[in-house]
């Protein structure tokens, strides 16, 4: 398997991006994100379309370029408009999806392509991808550092994170970009349809044990790490499709750390 | 540092806001003194919570100005100003203890992450446990009870030994018995710490037993003064709609703005 150049490269991905979405994930889940983030991956698909209609040699410029203005467009709706967020939402993740398949379908041969989109492909991570994996762990790391704190408090109540001298607006902006960032890059591996599995399962999975924020915050990480790696492992080893193989493995941490949950509270109560 | 006697602490004038297109406030003036404990009332949407978002600078004015310890910017003077709002909407799921939750804002306890429990504990100041918060650290805020989540909501309130405290509805969800403590509480902090208090309630026996000023608003300044003046049937009509002009000569008698 790693004698494959785009198994390794898909490998290191996998391991860049798990635990950066397991670690989003945990805010995305806190502050009811899970639509947002849905929304943005199912704007990829018309940067997907401008991609494959222009002839792009990189697909990831216009896809994150297309999320970002989706992503744009749904904070300027909901703070210039008296819409409400989920209406928001449904309004630009099916305005995109309509955008992006009538886009493609204007292109011969694009069901591939469509798939590819839908469901992720190892083949479709480049060196770019690799590249723009690197970055985002390493901006997670970095805001992991300078800005939890007041990532953390705002994400338990805003007014109060504001009063306590965060810059609520510009903490919100920052972290719809990183996130819009790691979903479209993730795109590429896990599919449209998937990519949300990888930001909300390891966290939900963190949840079942966890009992502070340190603690889910490293152990969505780690199954975010296990399961882009063993559901890469996974894909080469039956020949599955790699976004629904990750997805699989997420699913069992989820359950295994479900049925785990009450022997490690008797633990907890033991000491 | 305590501001000198008499030094206004808040100094909000001709303070005018409207939400969706409906005024919410017009021209309300509020002036509080160093050590004062103000209690807002008034009836439900007579704009309290949002006259205490002015005062915290996080509501937008359509009309007037807000000064705090004498400056127009909110964010120069945050660690000089406690807040306990309403209720915290924590999600379930979200595992924040109250250890890391106050490890937030303790001054030089930001490392919680990184830092065995035991050292962050060690790092909070001893309001903490003067409240009873400590009993509390391994306890994820979601899953506090109502007296014990306000307990550490000012405990929070506290770490950067504020000098100014506001308090929006601090007792919603809190029984009878947990109110009466509660503001038992605030009223030996309030003393204890020299903090001067603004705090929104509905209850008008409790305000009338601790607060020291009071100020009734329905949309705009009904009446103030001290509570025995301002906790009678002729100004509760004032403030809660029926008549709105009684009690002017109490504000002027006083000297207050608004």
């Amino acid at each position: 398997m790693l004698a494959e150049p785009f198994m390794q490269r898909a490998l290191l991905a996998a391991a860049l991006l798990g635990p950066v979405c397991g670690l989003l994930g945990v805010f995305v889940t806190a502050r009811r994100m899970a639509f947002f983030s849905d929304t943005v991956a199912h704007a990829s698909l018309t940067g997907v379309a401008v991609a494959f209609l222009f002839s792009f040699a990189e697909p990831a410029l216009p896809m994150i370029g297309v999320s970002l203005l989706v992503a744009g467009l749904m904070i300027w709706l909901r703070e210039h408009t008296r819409l409400l967020n989920d209406t928001i939402m449904a309004l630009l993740l099916s305005g995109s999806v309509a955008v992006g398949t009538v886009l493609l379908s204007r292109a011969q041969g694009y069901r591939g392509e469509l798939q590819r989109a839908l469901f992720g492909d190892v083949l479709a991570v480049g060196p770019l991808e690799l590249a723009l994996a690197a970055g985002l762990l390493g901006l997670v790391g970095l805001a992991g550092r300078w800005r939890l704190n007041a990532l953390a408090l705002a994400s338990a109540h805003e007014e109060l994170a504001a009063v306590s001298g965060v810059r609520v607006r510009w903490l919100n902006y920052g972290f719809v970009l990183l996130l819009t960032l790691a979903v479209t890059v993730s795109v590429r591996l896990v599919g449209i349809l998937l990519v949300g599995a990888l930001l909300v399962i390891p966290a939900a999975a963190a949840r079942n044990v966890a009992r502070s924020l340190r603690q889910e915050l490293l152990l969505a990480g780690a199954f975010g790490l296990l399961a882009g790696v063993a559901g890469i492992a996974a894909s080469w080893t039956w020949e599955l499709p790699c976004g629904p193989a990750i997805v699989l493995v997420c699913l069992a941490c989820f359950g295994l750390t479900l049925a785990a949950a009450p022997a490690v509270d008797r633990l907890r109560g033991r000491r | 540092m305590i501001p000198a006697v008499n030094e206004p602490v808040i100094e909000a004038c001709g303070v005018t806001v409207r939400l969706g297109g409906r005024p919410v406030l017009t021209d309300v003036g509020l002036r509080v003194a160093a050590g004062e404990f103000v209690a807002l009332i008034g009836p439900n949407g007579a704009g309290k919570t949002t006259l205490l978002r002015c005062l915290l600078g996080v509501q937008p004015l359509e009309r007037g100005g807000v000064r705090l310890f004498g400056g127009t910017d909110p964010a120069r003077v945050h660690a000089r100003v406690g807040y306990v709002p309403q209720r915290l909407a924590v999600e379930r799921g979200f595992h924040l203890t109250v250890r890391e939750f106050l490890a937030l804002r303790a001054p030089g306890a930001g490392g919680w992450f990184w830092r065995p429990r035991r050292r962050t504990d060690a790092l909070l100041p001893p309001v903490v446990a003067e409240l009873g918060a400590d009993r509390l650290l391994d306890a994820p805020v979601a899953a506090l009870s109502g007296g014990q989540l306000q307990r550490v909501l000012i405990a929070f309130s506290l770490l950067t030994g504020p000098e100014l405290l506001l308090l929006d509805e601090p007792t919603a969800g809190v029984d009878a018995p947990g109110e009466q403590t509660f503001y038992e509480l605030i009223s030996d902090i309030h003393r204890r710490h020299r903090l001067t208090v603004v705090l929104v309630s509905h209850d008008l026996s409790l305000v009338h037993r601790h607060a020291t000023w009071v100020c009734a608003l329905n949309g705009r300044v009904c009446c103030e003064g001290r509570p025995d003046e301002v906790i009678r049937d002729d100004a509760l009509r004032a403030a809660f709609g029926l008549q709105v002009t009684s009690c002017t000569h109490l504000r002027q008698r006083h000297g207050h703005a608004g």
